[in-house]
């Protein structure tokens, strides 16, 4: 079923791309677009709209990329790129190599057993002593595992991290869906889950490839309901436990084993049994979700709402949880579906749409009042639906999502009369994120010279941009991980459900500058492990003469449309100092060149261009590296 | 705002500028002599230790006369009789430390440790990443806090600081450090540095040029950022992180938090600011195996005291008296072992605070029996003192912050009075 509706999708999208192929193709491809972007009269060339457009909408300029998009026309381009589906592939061989990357949730679950899972069956086949008193060592035990693990060919937990941080990586650094791309990371961050609660772990692919990625540019409450229905969300935010009053499942051994089979990591059966009335309450209404979907996700803080909207609308979403998986996941649940009959669930009223699963007998079933609204009892799955889709179109998240969509895609402070002009749309538009960037895209704020370079880059969008501008081979993704994590943004890992916040304050801070300076100079003088460069491919394999030229040609090739004249004007005294000069020359002699060789050979008729070579190319290496590392590549 | 710190910052330190690499000794002398100063001393310091999977409160500091607990862990249970091979350390004829833990024994006896049992969160979630999160933000109910406890004391510290006012030996940022104001979280200090490994002319010549290009930059964030940096880099130039020699013979575990607590009294020696700060511990979430006098338990609290030992003995007189070591984990574990050799996650634990100030050598807090009826949800030890309640006190009267409406939000508690005044 999934797969036939997956291909009509597909056969449906090529007829209609052919379709516009014939139709369209006598005319000129500029004349094409149905919007002209306003920057002339902000007092932007072509060129450096073309360079503003790619620092907004990609990762980072690949090197002549502005001449292309100046070719295509600004506008052709950011309309291909809102279509998306340019194909990929210098990615997808890239993609090939990973062998994690289409697990499904359930597939997933029995893939990867939890750490103490693992941990049991190696106790369980004595690998580990299980009742000894005398234990041995740590690390003793984490060679026993790993021999363990290997020996039985069992996937771990850290080989999914590593398969689907990789994917992120190369996806940024060489999709040409670029604002696909861009896009992806800007939801996930705005509903964001983390890693860090190691239940997400199996969730987090699924969640971004079937629920983020392809509702990026589609109507934003088709967005937040599949965020809200996702494994990866209800876990990370509790909502999957949260049950009502009336809870039939009352009795606390089996409430609680149905808790603790996910949340808690008991190994035993719990043996004492629960007398307390009051704090079994404590376990059944769960807010979390229902604050964080007001709060981040729709309205704001400021967004108009009350503790006790919040408590009415966790009771309507009480029920919400998650299919059973296979062997690995909601066993207790499966016992209530047997008991219940898979084929009676509908009638009963639970309701099932692949990983999600409404447990009417978790359900709150009375009247509820959420922000005015009354929700009359027995509303079941649909009042949750209900309350979602009122939030969604709410004027309050028009006007949050649109300012931070601006703040994001424009400005740190972007102007009120734009988040205006884009909470129109979003209002009139039924929340469609394509309109909301086509009207923010066509606003004269947009391409304003306030705007231009005034975002700092995030780490992650800093190592990508790099990459990108130096057209480096990501050859092993996984090792930059720590980078990203040196300079402050260990994707996935951010613990709170705010999301990394989007300031450049927070970006910038002593050590995590110290460490993109570092990062300059690693990438560019082929230190950052996972990732090769080829800085005079970069220009042709033509040598700069010296530093000078170096700096120049480079700073061009790697900062294009920018006024560089200030970084250079100050770097070249420091370059071309005489006496640093000598110094570098004196060390790389005494170290680098010459050892053994010099007794056998005459250095100085022989060598002459290599021993010039060598020291040029660290020479670039370090124009390179201070280029990447300087404020002006900071900024985009 | 005191001039001789701006002289600090802005002057006689400028004089590195390009020697970073090789600073001329003479440079290292007037500075050594400059930081004889104690400029910084003035200021209290608090170093926060995160113990991450939750401590088995019960077996760190064992009411060993409960006959519940003796009952509910039939292989687990340790006592202080003279009789058992795995006698537990007598702190007061009713709590026993663990024996893996006896460089705590004196410093208790010294009334210079203090414990507070019972303490946990009054959030009841048992899962890790939860109580983790409210304990560092420090609003139990609320998720959304952005920024963590320590950045807003930070905030709050309401005088002139320097780029390592707070500082966490951890890669990443810990939660308790997310906000507004400058921290900086490195896991290695010889990693604070521009480090083109090649040559001292590489180095001096591409720190020169960030420097300047720094310097010059338009943008106001980046220009006062990177003048922080290279001042911090600056000033940690003159301190020799790779062959440190602590003081008084102190010996430090190799273990991470070893490290960690050597390095951040290397800054504390340094003079280059510290006020607050981090390091973590972690291992103790032991549902497998968690042994008793030998076994996993027993090697985290020894490293655990062995490690908060050394760093005390290495402060020694000169800066005992301004230092304060607060402990922290985000829940205990059931009073119940379970079926294989562990015990699982539960509600209140204790935690352990070193000073010179405290009210020491006292288990402050209220643990009840640990029959049925007194356990939270029949299981776990009851939750008797707020976090907050600790936290907010050690802040108010060891940092002079009282401002617990910041601090902690919605807390409305009083302190347990830990400290002498």
């Amino acid at each position: 079923m999934v797969k036939n509706n997956f291909l009509f999708i597909v056969l449906a999208g090529l007829l209609v791309k052919a379709f516009l192929f014939f139709s369209f193709k006598p005319q000129e491809e500029k004349k094409l677009s149905v919007f002209h972007f306003p920057y002339q009269s902000q007092g932007l060339t072509e060129r450096q709209a073309a360079a503003h457009l790619l620092s907004r909408f990609t990762y980072g300029a690949t090197p002549g990329q502005i001449d292309e998009v100046v070719k295509t026309g600004l506008e052709n381009w950011f309309e291909k790129q809102l279509q998306g589906g340019l194909p990929d592939d210098s990615l997808d061989k890239r993609l090939a190599n990973y062998e994690f990357l289409n697990l499904s949730n359930t597939e997933s679950v029995n893939t990867f057993p939890k750490p103490l899972k693992i941990l049991k069956m190696a106790s369980d086949d004595g690998v580990i002593p299980k009742d000894s008193v005398q234990l041995i060592d740590k690390d003793q035990v984490r060679l026993r595992l790993s021999q363990y693990v290997k020996s039985k060919n069992i996937h771990t937990q850290p080989q999914l991290i590593r398969s689907f941080v990789s994917q992120r990586i190369l996806r940024a650094t060489y999709s040409n869906n670029q604002l696909q791309e861009v896009l992806t990371g800007f939801w996930f961050n705005h509903f964001n889950v983390a890693l860090t609660k190691p239940q997400v772990i199996h969730f987090a692919p699924a969640y971004e490839r079937d629920v983020i990625r392809p509702n990026v540019l589609g109507k934003f409450s088709q967005l937040l309901i599949a965020t809200a229905k996702s494994p990866a969300m209800l876990t990370y935010l509790d909502n999957f436990i949260s049950s009502g009053e009336n809870d039939s499942l009352a009795n606390p051994q089996g409430r609680r084993r149905l808790q603790s089979d996910d949340e808690e990591s008991d190994s035993s059966k719990i043996s004492f049994v629960n007398k307390n009335k009051n704090t079994k309450r404590n376990k059944g209404l769960n807010e979390n979700y229902a604050r964080e979907v007001m709060e981040l996700h729709t309205l704001g803080v400021d967004g108009g709402y009350t503790q006790a909207d919040v408590t009415n609308a966790a009771r309507l979403l009480t029920g919400w949880s998650i299919y059973p998986m296979g062997e690995e996941y909601g066993g207790q649940l499966k016992k209530l579906i047997d008991a219940v009959g898979e084929g009676k669930l509908i009638e009963r009223g639970y309701l099932r749409d692949g990983d999600f699963f409404f447990i009417k007998s978790r359900h709150d079933a009375k009247e509820k009042n959420v922000l005015g609204k009354s929700y009359p009892e027995n509303g079941g799955y649909q009042e949750g639906v209900d309350l979602l889709n009122a939030l969604a179109h709410h004027v309050a998240t028009a006007n949050f999502i649109s300012k931070k969509m601006a703040t994001y895609f424009v400005a740190d402070h972007p102007s009120p009369l734009l988040i205006n002009k884009m909470s129109k749309t979003f209002l009139e538009k039924d929340g469609d994120i394509k309109q909301v960037m086509m009207t923010m895209v066509n606003a004269p704020e947009f391409w304003n010279k306030d705007a231009v370079r005034q975002k700092t880059k995030s780490p992650f969008e800093l190592l990508v941009s790099a990459a990108r501008s130096l057209n480096a081979e990501v050859y092993a993704p996984f090792q930059v991980f720590k980078t990203l994590d040196k300079m402050g943004q260990k994707i996935y890992y951010y613990q709170a459900p705010t999301g990394f916040p989007d300031r450049a304050d927070y970006w910038i801070n002593t050590g995590a500058l110290l460490n993109r300076m570092n990062f300059g100079i690693d990438i560019a003088s082929q230190k950052l492990r996972g990732v090769k460069v080829d800085l005079l491919k970069l220009n042709n394999y033509q040598e700069p003469e010296n530093a000078e030229a170096a700096l120049k040609t480079y700073a061009k090739l790697l900062l294009p449309e920018r006024d560089m004249e200030p970084t250079i004007k100050r770097l070249m005294p420091l370059l071309t100092d005489p006496s640093l000069q000598q110094q570098l020359l004196k060390q790389s002699n005494q170290k680098e060149r010459y050892g053994k060789i010099d007794d056998l050979f005459d250095l100085d008729n022989m060598d002459q261009e290599d021993k010039w070579t060598e020291k040029e190319s660290s020479m670039l290496a370090q124009v390179v590296g201070i280029i990447i590392g300087s404020p002006e590549f900071q900024r985009r | 705002m005191s001039s001789r710190r701006g002289f600090v910052k802005s002057g006689a330190l400028a004089v590195f500028g390009i020697s970073m690499g090789g600073v001329p000794a003479f440079v290292l002398k007037a500075v050594s002599q400059f930081n004889s100063n104690k400029l910084y001393r003035k200021n209290k310091i608090l170093i926060c230790i995160f113990q991450r999977g939750a401590m088995d409160g019960l077996m760190a500091v064992t009411p060993f006369t409960d006959p519940f607990l003796k009952a509910a862990r039939p292989t687990l249970f340790m006592s202080a009789a003279k009789s058992d091979a795995n006698k537990l350390i007598d702190l007061d004829g009713r709590f026993g430390l663990h024996p893996s833990m006896k460089a705590f024994e004196q410093l208790y006896k010294n009334k210079q440790l203090a414990i507070v049992h019972g303490i946990g969160s009054p959030n009841n979630s048992r899962s890790h990443f939860d109580a983790q999160d409210f304990m560092e933000s420090g609003t139990p109910f609320n998720k959304g806090t952005e920024s963590g406890w320590l950045n807003r004391a930070v905030g709050l510290m309401g005088h002139d600081a320097t780029p390592f006012r707070a500082v966490s030996m951890t890669a990443s940022q810990p939660r308790s450090f997310y906000g507004l104001h400058p921290t900086v979280s490195i896991a290695n200090l010889e990693d604070f540095a521009i480090n083109n490994r090649k040559s001292t002319a590489d180095i001096n010549l591409t720190a020169k040029s960030f420097e300047d290009l720094y310097d010059q930059t338009t943008s106001g964030l980046l220009q006062h950022t990177g003048k922080e940096t290279f001042d911090a880099v600056k000033m940690l130039s003159n301190v020799d992180v790779k062959n440190y020699q602590p003081a008084n013979g102190a010996q430090y575990p190799k273990s991470s938090l070893g490290n960690s607590l050597k390095q951040i009294a290397q800054l504390i020696k340094a003079d280059v600011g510290l006020e607050i700060g981090f390091a973590e511990s972690t291992g103790w979430d032991t549902h497998f195996n968690q042994g008793t006098s030998n076994g996993i338990f027993a090697r985290n609290v020894a490293d655990l005291s062995n490690s908060i030992a050394a760093f005390w003995t290495d402060m020694g007189a000169n800066y005992q008296d301004d230092v304060v070591i607060m402990t922290m984990t985000e829940f205990g574990r059931t009073v119940k072992q379970n079926g294989s050799g562990g015990t699982d996650h539960g509600r209140a634990s204790c935690n352990f605070i070193l000073g010179n100030y405290l009210k020491g050598g006292i288990v402050h807090g209220d643990v009840k029996p640990l029959a049925i009826e007194n356990l939270e949800d029949g299981r776990d030890v009851a939750v008797t003192t707020d976090f907050r309640a600790v936290f907010s006190e050690v802040a108010d009267k060891h940092l002079l912050l009282n401002n617990d409406h910041l601090l902690f939000p919605d807390w409305k508690g009083t302190h347990l009075d830990l400290f002498n005044t």
